[in-house]
């Protein structure tokens, strides 16, 4: 360095003298825009002339220019050229891009890695800091808006909370959530990873991609793949953290008290309050639950290594209270990753996290207070809870659960990875075994005082529940890759053979009657054991699989790819317990190709097109297959009525059971434009879904308290997934993409024997309606066509009877003249037919901007909670416009509570359409000279906002309801934990 | 070189043996029995029926089907008490319609009542099938085998007697079916279903012994007075008056019988499995403060809505039976809750409550304050008391022209009633066969009033078509004397079972 800077003194003192003629010493430095690393032997050029220097191991450079204002061209391989005009500065900063990321980089796929442009299937990647800019302790969450043909949405609102995720639309009647991969052991819960931890997150689309999964590839698969070492000088240390206050993106328009007794009185017919008016706006019971909450993150990790180990260690600890009062999720997570060059020929290798949780649940207080009226105070002027019971209420004063209910925990802890090793034999070959586990523990506590705030919100008795389950899954695989390139061929092999297990168990018991509420009395023991209860389960299966998967490719131009899996799995009978699951793709790398050379404005073009089979096992309940015999069927005898244990066989089960079978085709185009700034892939799909598990209804006289379930029905998904990436490097970086997943999801047969499913029972009513030809769960009921507004028209109108003037006239939609159950007719789907994304950043001057933008449309949700009235609660301020004879509303009926005009009908249905400001980020990168002043190599800080924007037409909170366990019941606001937006502000330090 | 040859050589052997050694170790979970799982902490159909444990719990479990809600919540208060003039739907006007129309008879096939009845009652029939085929295949005692298939006959034998009184024809189904047998049962003409109700209470009554005769323990099994009187019903239905006295006066005589000297005793804690009792649903309510295994939905559904809040107020005793009692009855007060009453057990009074009209409420379903929640109900169900088979051989007697045997035992269950109050309720006296039968009648609508039995009574009688359309005008004679048969086993047997008559 001193060297350096001796001889840049030395050739400036040298050209002193004739710097009027214009020469002028630029110094620089030019780093990856992606990972802020240097970018070394970076080639300068100074247009127009052949000046030209290199970037040094820092990726500095000092370049003596020679012409007046010149322009510098910075190329480095696999970078997009970038040309900096220097006007008049003599110091630069350059961020390169690499070049169309999309085709160059190395992704994860099952069992190995490949060159993006090798890939015959469909395959997104999705970097790691893309993941760790979203505040979330879940990586799931995370992923909303970032992978073309996925869907993505919060599960709840409630801390830590993960995300139902659809992969190319919802592939079955039942279980339709993805795999998850992480570092090779598969799981179906990611919850445990610490974003920041994540190297890249691969999501496996096609069959091509996910059929190596076999039976449980037919859902996706994701692959998370942690940040292992880098070989470097000296080891990396970064110390990152964020703080943030969350709180509640909207609040529902309700009735304020004194709109609220009006309305009764209304209701009534006579004045229960006497002047509404003097009650003001009353109690918002909104506020009365919501809080601002705050959420904060703290990480501290090392990474580096030698030629002979590489290292990554991590600690981090995340906090996250809920916009609920006394709901919480920390969680404090440790990795070791890890790999070690023994000899010549063999190396060893690990991935291990440690993550310990603590979870406080709040009870479910949104539909409390979304109901309650009022006209209460959360405590009435003694001081007590207040007690609605005037109303013959049968809900709980919200408050009062928060006081009483709030005493419940849960503690978990999750120790996870794989350990493995790598053995090079003969030439060309390498066999690895590889061992994951997942060993995990959970414990819950829950106290419940004694309690009575009114006659239908009482606990007689306290009450202590403890729970705890314990996991333990493993696999082992064994596989030996060979792979050989000569002339202009090159094939790798792989072939393989797995054995997996997965235990769990769970414990727990409860008692009641404690001598006291002192936490250290909260043990079982402590509680009157007449009173016990308690529980023991477990559950368990076995998977044995055979694997194997060619990639051939012929002058870098021709692809073709053949994968199959041969999986045997203990959920089914051995006769029906093998499944074979094969797949085929090529590619055709037509960049080189002449036509595509003499295009100036396309640079790189590659079509794909796979067809494969795939399996959903996860559909089939534990032991599908197995006549399982229910217990605890007392019968009651004796003069102490005790319960003497009855069992029996109560339903009816099908040893034939087999997973269901899934299969894609796929068709990609990928193209490059514009020296590489402009990145395009494109995938059109078709994924049919065959031997969907689903009960076949059988006559009732038959006695089986479960139809018995079987492989008949049929769903497809057909879409397509476009990504746009624009990038583009230089003093000013930026980039701009766009992800559109247009998808058409359609049931095209249910059980023979059953045309129809019905779910969603609202006061006995089907709000959900699976039939061949439309969605899965689509909406049903009446339609409203308008409102009563005359006795006569009432008379002269079909009628389902005790309809009066003012209430909805529903439509007689199939125009028998006669209004009854036949006239419920499909409103709508609750599955998005697109979602889309939009992402764009700049880079300027050590300044970065990031915003993330997202929407969905074309669904409906269905306003359940708004439908249940079982006594007199608060009412949405859309009743503010309510028929009566002054005003005879043609859109608002008559205010009932309940009743006609609580049918099931569109009157609840609303568009779900929405477009949201995910995230909003402003940071700042000190400069180079400034950190290294305090020995820091780089410090940058930041604000963020998540959520902080949303347009939607939902009158809810939020308009996203999915249903990770339900497929029939998806759109439904019931009335859960609503998801947050929030501000915080962070620094990241690297030494 | 000759270093290099080595070095080559070791990485050979050991990179195999190495690999070699992994590969037998990965062979040994290549095993089938890896792959065979069995549920855990669970019975499976192939291990069961081997044990007489497991002869007594799966008899036991046919008694549990009748706590289910399909067996004594809505679907069996509401083609019981609701449907007929006893009571009206009650709970708020617009809550469970699908209970008022069965009140107002604008029910069709599709009901959710009369189809839960339906399944629910196969399911019980299901689960005797089950026990009644692999009992006697189980090694064990062999008179506590034989009582046990005698419960479990019992059990289906009185499913049965239900099903054929509310739907006529049925599906005889005695075993558990075959997949090819699923879609096409036919109705079993309710001659031949009597002729095996008979046949399975014959076989009970066999093997079952008195009240007395168990053990303590066992307080609650069915017992030979329970199927003597099943089976005395079975014979009033077909109008064969002597084996009804028969039967009756079995039971009368078996001294195992009295009647208790309280009415209002019955319904109360203290009188669950009294004297009176022959045959009632057991229910306890779990000490914890949680739904127990025990519980029944039944003190739910029919309990005080509003303050005290005890349930949800369905099964609202009718006008028209408030006005059958005689002047001082003590048995109304029994029956029936009134807003301002203050409960049995004196811990509140009832308050108004302005969401349900013409407020009133089941006394007979009523319980004392119990751990839990409502829906922990502990209240044993009364399915057949003495008074009853008093009344049933009284009306047998008259029919059978012995009036004054008929008088004698109407006037046993009156002077009960009557307590010491010698101004109400006088004996009868008429020895007019006619006159005498419509006092009967009436006393068995009093005496058993919201006891589930007054559909089946009037639908004995032949008088549906002349009582209901009083109370309920929507009542068609020709189509309500019996229910219709769920619409979805019309549709899956493909017509293979016939609707009933209207629907």
């Amino acid at each position: 360095m001193q060297m350096k800077t001796l001889r840049i003194l030395f050739y400036s003192l040298l050209w002193l003298p004739f710097t009027s003629i214009a020469q002028t010493t630029v110094t620089g430095l030019v780093l990856d825009a992606n990972s802020n690393d240097p970018l070394i032997g970076v080639t300068i050029l100074e247009a127009q002339t052949d000046h030209g220097t290199l970037t040094d191991l820092d990726g500095r450079f000092t370049f003596v220019v020679s012409s007046a204002d010149p322009t510098l061209i910075f190329r480095y391989t696999g970078y997009s050229t970038v040309e900096i005009k220097l006007d008049g500065r003599d110091q630069l900063e350059v961020k390169m891009a690499e070049e169309a990321t999309l085709f160059d980089q190395i992704v994860v796929v099952g069992y190995g890695t490949q060159k993006k442009s090798d890939l015959t299937g469909a395959v997104s990647s999705v970097k790691g800091k893309d993941i760790a800019r979203i505040p979330t302790a879940n990586v799931e969450q995370a992923l909303q808006g970032k992978v073309s043909g996925v869907y993505v949405a919060p599960s709840s609102g409630t801390p830590g909370a993960g995300a139902v995720i659809r992969i190319r639309g919802t592939g079955t009647l039942n279980n339709a959530n993805p795999l998850y991969v992480i570092d090779g052991m598969i799981t179906y819960d990611a919850s445990n990873v610490n974003p920041e931890d994540v190297e890249s997150i691969e999501v496996l689309k096609d069959a091509s991609a996910a059929a190596i999964y076999g039976s449980r590839g037919a859902n996706g698969v994701i692959l998370i793949t942690t940040k292992g070492g880098k070989t470097r000088d000296k080891a990396s240390i970064t110390a990152s953290g964020y703080y943030g206050v969350q709180q509640v993106t909207k609040q529902i328009d309700l009735l304020n008290a004194a709109e609220f007794a009006s309305a009764y009185n209304d209701f009534r017919g006579q004045q229960y309050f006497p002047n509404p008016d003097s009650l003001g706006e009353g109690t918002n019971w909104q506020d009365e639950i919501f809080r601002n909450a705050p959420i904060y993150n703290a990480s501290l990790s090392a990474n580096g290594g030698s030629e002979q180990y590489q290292f990554n260690f991590s600690a981090n600890y995340f906090s996250q209270d809920g916009i609920i009062q006394n709901s919480h999720y920390d969680r404090l997570t440790f990795r070791i990753n890890g790999e070690y060059k023994l000899n010549s020929f063999m190396s060893i290798g690990h991935n291990i996290s440690n993550s310990s949780i603590r979870e406080d649940v709040a009870p479910g207080v949104v539909n409390t207070a979304y109901r309650m009226p009022p006209v209460y105070a959360p405590r009435d002027s003694t001081g007590d809870f207040s007690d609605p019971t005037f109303f013959g209420l049968a809900i709980a004063n919200p408050a009062a659960d928060l006081y009483y209910k709030s005493d419940n925990h849960n503690t978990g802890s999750r120790l996870f990875g794989n350990l493995y090793a790598d053995i090079d034999f003969l030439k060309n070959f390498t066999f690895r075994t590889n061992f994951g586990f997942d060993k995990g523990n959970r414990n819950s506590k829950y106290f419940e005082p004694k309690f009575e705030v009114s006659a239908s919100q009482l606990n007689k008795n306290d009450r202590l529940s403890v729970g705890t389950s314990s996991t333990n899954d493993w696999i082992w695989e064994q596989t030996l890759t060979y792979d050989h390139t000569w002339d202009e061929h090159h094939i790798t092999v792989l072939g393989g053979y797995t054995a997996e297990e997965r235990n769990s168990s769970n414990l727990g018991g409860s008692r009641e009657n404690f001598p006291g509420t002192a936490d250290e009395l909260l043990y079982l023991s402590a509680g009157n054991d007449t009173t016990q209860m308690n529980y023991q389960g477990a559950y368990d299966e076995a998977i044995n699989s055979l694997l194997f998967r060619a990639n051939y490719t012929f002058k870098n131009k021709y692809l073709l790819t053949v994968s199959f899996r041969r999986d045997q799995s203990s959920r089914f009978t051995k006769t029906n317990r093998t499944g074979n699951f094969p797949s085929a793709s090529i590619g055709w790398n037509m960049t080189d190709e002449s036509f595509v050379q003499g295009l100036d404005f396309l640079d790189r073009l590659k079509v794909r097109a796979s067809y494969g089979v795939l399996g959903n096992q996860a559909s089939a309940s534990g032991y599908p297959s197995t006549g399982a015999v229910t217990s605890a069927l007392y019968g009651i005898f004796g003069p102490n009525e005790s319960l003497n244990q009855g069992a029996t066989l109560i339903s009816l089960s099908n040893a034939n059971l087999q997973w269901e079978t899934s299969r894609q085709a796929d068709i990609g185009v990928e193209m490059g434009f514009f020296d590489g700034r402009l990145a395009m892939e494109v995938d059109w799909y078709n994924r049919e879904t065959y031997d969907i598990i689903a009960a076949v209804p059988i006559p009732d006289y038959v006695g089986s308290q479960a139809d018995p379930v079987v492989n008949t029905a049929q769903v497809n998904n057909q879409g397509w997934d476009i990504t746009a990436n624009w990038r583009q490097g230089g003093t000013v970086a930026y980039n701009f993409g766009v992800i559109v997943s247009p998808v058409t999801n359609s049931v095209e047969k249910l059980a023979n024997g059953r045309s129809e499913i019905f779910a969603a029972f609202l006061q006995g009513e089907p709000a959900s309606h699976t039939v061949v030809g439309l969605p899965i769960g689509g909406f049903y009921g009446y339609k409203v066509g308008g409102i009563f507004q005359t006795q006569e028209e009432l008379d002269n109108s079909p009628k389902l009877g005790g309809e009066k003037v003012g209430d909805i006239r529903f439509q007689d939609t199939n125009l028998d003249g006669i209004l009854n159950g036949d006239d419920r007719v499909y409103l709508g789907s609750p599955i998005p037919t697109i979602t889309y994304s939009f992402t764009a950043g700049v880079e300027w001057n050590g300044f970065d901007f990031n915003a993330d933008v997202l929407g969905a449309g074309g669904h409906y949700v269905f306003n359940a909670k708004e439908t249940f009235r079982f006594s007199v609660y608060n009412w949405e301020q859309h009743v503010e416009d309510r028929w009566t004879l002054e005003n005879p509303s043609l859109t608002e009926p008559r205010i009932t509570n309940g009743g006609h005009n609580y049918k099931v009908s569109d009157r609840f249905l609303e568009k779900g359409d929405f477009i949201r400001l995910r995230s909003l980020s402003l940071g700042y990168t000190l400069p180079a000279g400034v950190s290294s002043k305090a020995k820091i190599d780089r410090m940058r800080v930041y604000v963020t906002g998540t959520n902080i924007w949303t347009s939607q037409e939902y009158s809810g909170y939020s308009p996203e309801f999915p249903n990770a366990g339900n497929t029939y019941e998806v759109g439904f606001d019931f009335g859960g934990y609503p998801i947050a937006k929030s501000w915080q502000a962070g620094i990241e330090i690297q030494f | 070189m000759k270093n290099i040859t080595r070095s080559i050589e070791i990485k050979m052997t050991t990179g195999w043996r190495m690999i070699m050694a992994l590969l037998v170790l990965t062979a040994v979970s290549c095993s089938e029995d890896f792959l065979e799982r069995k549920p855990r902490g669970q019975l499976t159909y192939d291990t069961f029926f081997e044990t007489p444990d497991h002869a007594v719990w799966a008899t036991n479990a046919i008694y549990h089907q009748f706590r289910s809600w399909e067996m004594c919540a809505f679907p069996w208060i509401g083609i019981t008490d609701i449907i007929s003039d006893d009571a009206d739907k009650g709970s708020t006007p617009n809550d469970a319609l699908y209970v008022l129309e069965l009140d107002e008879f604008t029910f069709d096939a599709a009901n959710a009542a009369v189809t839960g009845a339906w399944q629910g009652h196969y399911h019980a029939i299901f689960r005797a099938n089950l026990a009644i085929d692999n009992i006697p295949g189980i090694e064990m005692d062999s008179t506590l085998r034989a009582r046990l298939i005698g419960e479990a006959k019992f059990l289906r034998a009185y499913t049965y007697f239900r099903l054929v009184q509310w739907f006529g024809d049925v599906p005889l189904i005695t075993r558990t079916l075959n997949d090819d047998e699923y879609y096409n049962q036919e109705r079993t003409s309710k001659e031949l279903v009597y002729d095996f109700i008979e046949t399975d209470l014959l076989d009970a009554i066999g093997a079952l012994p008195e009240k007395d005769d168990y053990a303590s323990a066992d307080l609650g099994r069915a017992t030979k007075g329970a199927a003597r009187g099943i089976l005395a019903k079975l014979y009033a239905v077909k109008h064969d008056f002597p084996k009804v006295i028969e039967q009756c006066d079995a039971i009368i005589n078996s001294g195992e019988y009295s009647l208790l000297a309280r009415y209002a005793d019955n319904f109360l804690p203290v009188g669950e499995h009294g004297a009176e009792s022959i045959f009632e649903i057991s229910a306890v309510a779990s000490q914890a403060a949680i739904v127990g295994p025990g519980a029944t939905p039944f003190n739910m559904i029919q309990g005080v809505r509003g303050v005290p809040n005890l349930g949800w107020g369905f099964n609202r005793p009718s006008d028209d039976l408030v006005a059958e009692y005689e002047a001082g009855d003590p048995r109304r007060q029994a029956t029936i809750i009134y807003v301002g009453e203050v409960l049995p057990d004196g811990s509140t009074i009832v308050e108004d409550n302005p969401e349900v009209l013409n407020e009133r409420y089941n006394q007979k379903a009523w319980v004392p304050a119990h751990s839990g929640l409502q829906d922990n109900g502990p209240g044993n169900i009364r399915v057949l008391r003495y008074s009853d088979i008093l009344l049933l051989g009284a009306e047998a007697y008259n029919e059978e022209n012995n009036p004054a045997k008929a008088v004698e035992y109407l006037n046993i269950v009156r002077t009960r009633a009557r307590g010491s109050n010698n101004f109400i309720l006088p004996n009868v006296t008429t020895m007019d066969k006619a006159e005498l039968r419509e006092s009967i009648y009436h006393e068995r609508r009093v005496e058993l009033a919201m006891e589930q039995h007054r559909w089946f009574d009037l639908a004995r009688w032949g008088r549906l078509g002349d009582v209901m359309p009083l109370v309920q005008p929507g009542f068609v004679a020709t189509k309500h004397i019996l229910l219709p048969l769920p619409q979805s086993e019309i549709d899956l047997t493909g017509g293979t079972l016939v609707q009933n008559n209207g629907y």
